[in-house]
């Protein structure tokens, strides 16, 4: 990373977390009337803090992925995402269940409104990573053009 | 990218929902079919989900951090007891004039299609933000 590009790491990292975050929750919503499935969140100040230290960390303990019921089904995510160079594996131990909700009769724990909540606001935070990046481009472009104004030679 | 893999997965809440839809309007549709061709009442479906991990078929590793799809396991039959009604003039009636009927329940088909509903609604929401974002990620 050289100077130049040094700030597009960190938002990069972001906008991948916050992508995470929100197949996650679209996991959840998917699964509204699933028996017996267990809705799962990302906490994202830890998830970033781990991917920013550690880089591309892979899993240690696949154990903790294996979020679905199905215990064949749960193997084969492991074995997908073994060795895996994706920032999003060194994130994968800050995926939590949520705790304190209700669970329903057939073992669901989906909240439909809160999942709802929670990806709007996540869609918006996804928006201001991706308005920040793209003025960082801008603050870029400005100083190797050196002119105020964005993108115009005269 | 994970955004990509939030398709399938909402993709796959909406085929099921339609699928669960689907055999609502079946079951109301024979609510009143007391025979089939083998002479006996309409059972009512109920579809059974099941949480699926999707193909991580361009090696991002969101599978890896436990995203799931849904897909329909398999369809069975209530097990509720049939209701019988007094129609003596009916062909499919037994000895004492009782005819069995289907063992639909309108008040529970109806809480199925509205639970399909919502949840159809906030798979499609889940569905376009992430097409907005994607959009948005385009633009940068």
């Amino acid at each position: 990373m050289g100077p130049l590009d040094a700030g597009l790491d960190f938002y990069s990292a972001v906008l991948g977390l916050r992508g995470a975050r929100q197949g996650l929750l679209s996991a959840d919503i998917a699964n509204a009337s699933t028996p017996g499935f267990k809705a799962v969140d990302l906490d994202f100040r830890e998830a970033l803090t781990a991917t920013l230290t550690q880089g591309t960390l892979t899993p240690e303990a696949p154990s903790d992925l294996l979020l679905l019921v199905d215990d064949s089904d749960g193997a084969a995510i492991a074995r997908n995402g073994a060795g895996d160079g994706d920032p999003l594996v060194a994130a994968h131990r800050s995926v939590k269940y949520q705790v304190g909700g209700s669970v329903t009769l057939d073992g669901n724990s989906v909240d439909l409104n809160y999942e709802k909540l929670a990806a709007a606001e996540n869609a918006l935070d996804y928006e201001a990573a991706a308005n920040f990046t793209s003025q960082m481009v801008n603050m870029m472009m400005t100083a190797i053009k050196g002119s105020a104004g964005s993108g115009r030679s005269s | 990218m994970s955004l990509f893999s939030v398709f399938s997965i909402s993709g796959s809440g909406m085929l099921a929902e339609s699928q669960r839809l689907a055999a609502v309007a079946s079951n109301l549709a024979n609510a009143n079919s007391v025979g089939d061709a083998q002479g006996q009442p309409y059972r009512a479906r109920e579809v059974v989900f099941q949480a699926v991990a999707p193909e991580d078929g361009d090696g991002d590793g969101a599978a890896s951090i436990g995203m799931a799809g849904v897909r329909v396991a398999g369809v069975v039959t209530s097990s509720e007891p049939a209701r019988s009604a007094y129609d003596p003039g009916s062909k499919f009636a037994n000895a004492d004039g009782y005819v069995q009927m289907p063992n639909v329940n309108p008040v529970d088909e109806m809480v199925n299609m509205i639970s399909a509903q919502q949840n159809y609604q906030a798979d499609l929401e889940a569905f376009n933000v992430a097409k907005t974002l994607l959009q948005k990620t385009l633009a940068i």
